[in-house]
């Protein structure tokens, strides 16, 4: 079953890239959403059959890859993967809606979303650390063809740069599970079996300050951040989508699982450093997104704002933390994945993201007033406006790292203050005010381009008000997560964390 | 001694593959004797079919009798040497598939370019196998001169004979200071001359003595000049330029191949008792190569240049393998060189496509190629990101499993090191990627734009797509599939005695030493 | 010592000092015509050394190999050429004289102390003398029979590849008649080939 949700993109991958030239591109293009939805289904059987209330992990299967290394094709799912794969597949069916109509070289394109998503699913239900590794490294260089080939104007800049990174990321984390493997004694890469091998606090300092800067780079924290930005700006504006909305949790993903989950002990010594960081970070995005003038920029670092709430959450690791992350990544994942598609609509519309050029794009005739009403709900959504999810997220954020690390929530809590201010100015100047005569009328916005977008909204809204869906598959299983010993005493938290 | 009893000893069964071969290459000269130029269309098949009657042997090999020293102890057949030389023949018959139309093109005659090929392949596989140091002086030369006769085919073309000559000096000196360090064993050995004997005799020398060292510097000189492992590469950017491609491609692949068999035996056999010694100086070799092989190649402009510095890097990556001298170490040493034969091999014959098409190997000239030839550029690029390790393909798989045998040996700087150089190696390999891929069709480079039509009914045009496909598939597929050939590469090891006595038990205590229990548990399960 | 060990000793010194002054001569001097004679003289005294170790076939085979085969060789090579070609100086060159002299002397010197310093194993067989062309075909056709027949196919593939070299090209008969053919008729590298003609272009390492 969870094989299928790698194979059915895979395999459409390499059905796409061997169609005949004679499909023009929008054909492709409902071929890719086809494959992409078939994937989706899968997604939404398997979390009807999941059992919520089991707390190991579901759906398992374990074929031997190279036994030599103990390296096994090791599937299996818990509720903190079900949502992400939702996450993942939900987003990946709309940037494929959202991608251009008429994109050259289609086949192409599609195929490597596709790839994408194969990656992304497989590393969120990889239970095998090399297997999980494999996947993680799966996904680069598609995402570096995708930017280099379709992204703007600097795009082999920025393709090359995230390559770097992404892939310096990579190396820490492999000679981290390296370490583990090795230093545990036990010989597999089982992420099971390497749970429960102790091993002595100094080496476990050592693996877990590799694995943090290996999957720092990827949420991105401050200083390792500088990738993320001009990669979304160059990137097309589906890739970007994918990028916020599921790339980047590969990350923050990587770190709970297998940060915290392997390494509870030196965790909770290096955790406070882990809040201040996550402070800066998020102070550092807020600031320079006040001063960016790329909507586009804005919006980049307003995610690694955001991205470093999911840290602070982390850090503190209580059970009404974990739920926080959880939440706070999907919040994050629907509403940086709604902000790039409509700055991506409104550039494709007026061919500019400046803030300085775009103004009283709300004009009802001839700006783009659904889009513009649409952007400022995910701004207010993004501030934390309640009603809607990133309300509840960053609630449950602040309230679960409060008690924990006060000064660095305090700090992050100034953060969101400033998301308010950054989106504010942002919509200020591009969508109010008089619409400059010299834009007679905007291309009319059809429903393709409507349709992401208001789908998201509907789902921002939906989890704004029934928060409990988001975590429902995850709030028992979460104890395993902090404290692998007390699996027996898990009981059902309230997710409001009152 | 009478004839019958001599007979009855040599055990000459052990090399029916060699002998083959032997077969083929004068099938090839006396078939092009008697039917003249007609010949070259079927003369490589012929070839062919001699080499896949090699594997068969080696085959039947594998599968056959435990007595596997031949000759008198001039040659050791075991398990090790089987694995060897077949990748040796499988470089060998990929090299024919993608050389029949190159040579065809350079004007030159096929059949002499084979019966050397074939020779070399020769000299390879004795190289493998050979546990006497009369043998192995002969197996390498005979490789050697073969090389250096291939490498200068193309008479006409002013570079071929440079590096031709290149070749053949420092070839010539380091076998010269091999046969040095020969002499020196011969002498410590009490004039014996077979590796097992020299080893045992060696490691009765109780008094420290630099003789032995010396000796053992010698010969690694010798055999570094085969791997092209840094500081012993010089030969190879202008040797990989200058000479016929095909060529390079069997010397990078096939005598790299006979030269790590011949590493392992020599100095697991003969230099046992100063593994220390041999150990550090490999490891100086693998951080020189991985640094010097990678780094340069960042900067490089030509594809077959930017191969041949990938290639001695690559030769670094697999001496972490070697120095790990543990099981799974030379494990992932055979399973990695027959990971890198298609991906290079593959990466080779895409260049000679490309080559024979345009007429030039200059990267920029590769700008914007996925629209003229998608094959070309497919292959091309899966072989060049296997190359740089990334999954799903079959690079990936090796690396890991040499990485993996390294750190379980507690290599730990040298797989750092390896990890940091491959993410460096992803870069210029990336490069020549997006050159193909990702540029426009404006952008298009002038060779490209005159691209001739894509038509594989030319003659030796079919091998040669034969040959990239089977690349691409084994590139792609069998690091999914990669358990079968870890498992035969394991098995190899198992099966060979000596390195079962190498495998030093101080160093199996030393990974168990954590947790007894699992590891054990873990041995029972397999 | 009785009179055969003095004879030896004399006769080693003579001929290892004949070696030494004739090899520093086919390194130091300039002309390379008399380079190649003093090499001849090398080979010779190698001869006498075997000879004085008892080796009367090696000594022999030396003799007609070395200095009748290869040597005459060398000498015809240098002749057919006779090309002059005046090097212009190169400046510092006594810096790289110097440092090849240093190498080599404390190549020299390690390795004279590895001779001097290990305990060689001496093989306690007794010499064979006259009958060592018989010892060493014993040898070719039992434990040396495998590496005794690959050097057959050493020698053969080395002379198929002497031909290869020195014969000369024809042209392929068959002409190209087709566009498609004439295309694909492009020799490799003709815009490398060229600019070494031209001398302008140099590789980047």
């Amino acid at each position: 079953m969870l094989s299928a949700l790698i194979l059915i993109p895979f395999i459409g991958a390499g059905l796409l890239a061997v169609l005949p030239n004679r499909f023009s591109s929008s054909q492709v293009k409902w071929v890719a959403i086809a494959i992409a939805s078939l994937a989706f289904v899968v997604n939404i059987i398997v979390g009807y059959q999941f059992d919520p209330n089991q707390i190991s992990f579901q759906f398992e299967e374990v074929i031997p890859w190279i036994d030599g290394i103990g390296f096994n094709y090791h599937l299996g799912i818990d509720g903190l993967s079900l949502s992400l794969l939702f996450l993942n597949s939900f987003l990946t069916v709309l940037a494929l809606m959202s991608s251009d109509r008429d994109l050259p070289r289609p086949r192409l394109y599609y195929a490597l979303m596709l790839l994408i998503n194969v990656g992304v699913s497989g590393a969120f239900i990889a239970q095998d650390l090399l297997l999980f590794f494999l996947f993680y490294e799966l996904e680069i260089i598609p995402l570096y063809l995708l930017i280099a080939i379709w992204g703007g104007k600097r795009r082999a800049y920025a393709a090359t740069k995230f390559l770097i990174y992404t892939a310096v990321s990579g190396i820490l984390i492999l000679a981290a599970f390296l370490g583990i493997a090795f230093l545990s004694g036990a010989n597999t890469f089982d992420y099971e079996t390497l749970r429960s091998a102790g091993l002595p606090f100094e080496i476990q300092l050592v693996l877990l300050i590799a694995l943090l800067i290996g999957f720092g780079i990827k949420i991105p924290v401050f200083p390792f951040h500088t990738w993320l930005p001009d990669a979304h700006v160059e990137a097309s504006t589906p890739v970007s989508m994918l990028l916020a909305g599921v790339l980047l949790k590969l990350g923050t993903y990587g770190l709970l699982r297998f940060g915290l989950g392997l390494f509870l002990e030196a965790w909770s010594y290096l955790a406070p450093w882990l809040a201040v960081a996550a402070a800066i970070s998020a102070l550092y995005g807020a600031s320079c997104a006040i001063a960016q003038q790329d909507m586009k920029k804005v919006v980049a670092y307003s995610s690694i704002g955001h991205m470093a709430f999911i840290l602070l959450s982390l850090a503190a690791t209580t059970r009404l933390s974990i739920i926080a992350t959880i939440c706070q990544t999907i919040a994050h994942g629907l509403i940086s994945a709604l902000l790039f598609f409509l700055v991506g609509v409104v550039y494709k519309k007026t061919g500019s993201r400046d803030v300085n050029q775009l103004r009283g794009l709300l004009n009802p005739e001839r700006g783009l007033p659904v889009t513009g009403s649409l952007t400022i709900l995910a701004a207010m959504a993004s501030a934390g406006i309640p009603g809607m999810v990133g309300f509840v997220a960053e609630f449950l954020v602040f309230r679960g790292s409060f008690p924990i690390f006060p000064i660095p929530t305090l700090f992050c809590m100034v953060g969101t203050g400033l998301t308010a201010v950054y989106f504010l100015l942002m919509i200020n100047r591009v969508f109010f005010g008089r619409l400059s005569d010299m834009v007679t009328y905007l291309p009319p916005v059809g429903w393709g381009d409507r349709v992401p977008a208001i789908a998201l909204s509907i789902i921002i809204f939906i989890l704004g008000i029934q928060p409990n869906w988001m975590v429902r598959w995850s709030e028992a299983q979460v104890g395993r997560l902090i404290a692998p010993e007390t699996v027996a005493q898990v009981t059902v938290l309230n997710p409001k964390g009152d | 001694m009478d004839v019958v009893t001599l007979a009855s000893q040599l055990n000459a069964g052990t090399i029916i593959p060699e002998g083959i071969v032997t077969l083929t290459l004068l099938v090839v000269l006396v078939g092009d004797l008697i039917a003249g130029r007609k010949s070259a269309s079927w003369l490589p098949y012929v070839a062919i079919v001699g080499l896949l009657g090699a594997i068969a042997a080696l085959f039947v090999q594998w599968n056959g009798t435990s007595d596997t020293i031949a000759f008198l102890g001039a040659f050791n057949g075991d398990a090790l040497s089987i694995v060897f030389r077949g990748i040796v023949v499988l470089s060998t018959i990929i090299t024919v598939l993608v050389s029949i139309s190159y040579v065809r093109q350079s004007g030159t005659s096929l059949s002499e370019f084979l019966s050397i090929l074939l020779a070399a392949t020769i000299g390879g596989m004795f190289l493998c196998g050979a546990s006497e140091l009369v043998t192995v002086f002969i197996a390498l030369e005979t490789l050697s001169i073969a090389s250096y006769l291939m490498t200068g085919y193309t008479k006409g073309d002013v570079r071929s004979n440079e590096a031709a000559l290149k070749y053949l000096l420092i070839g010539a000196a380091s076998s010269a200071v091999f046969l040095y360090g020969a002499s020196l064993l011969y002498g410590l050995a009490g004039g014996e001359t077979q590796l097992d004997r020299i080893g045992i005799a060696l490691s009765q020398i109780e008094t420290p003595a630099i003789a032995p060292v010396v000796a053992l510097v010698f010969v690694i000189c010798g055999i570094a000049f085969k791997l092209s492992a840094a500081p012993f590469h010089q030969w190879t950017p202008d040797v990989y330029e200058g000479s016929p491609t095909p060529v390079v491609a069997f010397l990078s692949v096939g005598s790299k191949a006979a030269g790590f068999a011949f590493a392992v035996r020599m100095l697991v056999t003969a230099f046992g008792s100063l593994t220390e010694q041999w150990h550090f100086i490999f490891a100086a070799l693998a951080v020189l190569s991985m640094i010097l092989g990678n780094a340069v190649a960042l900067a490089q402009t030509s594809m077959k240049r930017l191969l041949a510095y990938s290639s001695i890097a690559q030769a670094g990556f697999v001496l972490i393998g070697l120095i790990a001298g543990t099981e799974s170490g030379y494990a992932s040493v055979i399973f990695y060189l027959f990971a890198y034969l298609f991906m290079n091999l593959g990466g080779f014959a895409c260049v000679i496509l490309f080559s024979l098409r345009t007429g030039t190997d200059r990267i920029s000239d590769y700008a914007g190629l996925y629209q003229k030839d998608p094959l070309l550029t497919l292959t091309l690029s899966i072989c060049l990101l296997s190359l740089g390790g990334i999954p799903p393909f079959v690079g990936f798989f090796g690396k890991i499993y040499l990485f993996w045998a390294g750190w379980q040996a507690e290599l730990y700087g040298l797989v750092l090191l390896g990890l940091i150089t491959s993410v460096i190696s992803i870069y210029y390999y990336i490069r020549v990627v997006k050159m193909m891929v990702v540029k426009e069709p404006h952008e298009m480079s002038e060779t490209v734009k005159n691209y001739p039509e894509v038509s594989w009914n030319l003659p030796g045009m079919r091998p040669l797509q034969v040959g990239i496909v089977l690349a691409l598939v084994a590139t792609s597929l069998v690091g999914i599939l990669a358990n079968p050939p870890i498992d035969l590469a394991k098995a190899s090891v198992q099966r060979s005695p000596i390195l079962q006595a190498s495998i030093s038990p101080a160093k199996e205590v030393a990974v168990s030493r954590f947790a007894p229990v699992q590891s054990s548990e873990f041995r029972v399960q397999n | 010592m009785d009179l055969a060990h003095g004879v030896q000793l004399v006769s080693f010194g003579i001929l290892a000092a004949i070696a030494i002054v004739a090899a520093l001569g086919v390194v130091l001097l300039q002309n390379i015509v008399y380079s190649a004679f003093l090499l001849g003289g090398v080979f010779a005294s190698m001869a006498g050394m075997y000879l004085l170790l008892n080796g009367d076939f090696v000594a022999a085979a030396q003799l007609i190999i070395y200095v009748g085969a290869v040597n005459v060789l060398i000498l015809f090579g240098i002749m057919l050429v006779n090309k002059q070609q005046d090097f212009p100086a190169i400046k510092g060159m006594w810096i790289r004289k110097g440092a090849t002299a240093l190498v080599g002397a404390g190549l020299l010197v390690l390795l004279a102390g590895t001779i001097v310093t290990t305990p060689w194993a001496i093989s306690t067989a007794t010499p064979t003398g006259d009958g060592s062309t018989l010892k060493i075909g014993e040898h070719f056709f039992s434990d040396f029979l495998l590496p005794f027949e690959l050097a057959s196919v050493l020698l053969l593939i080395a002379m198929v590849g002497a031909i290869v070299l020195a014969r000369r090209e024809f042209v392929p008969e068959d002409t190209p008649t087709t566009e498609e053919e004439l295309a694909f008729k492009l020799p490799e590298r003709p815009r490398e080939t060229a600019a070494i003609a031209g001398g302008s272009q140099t590789s980047p390492e």
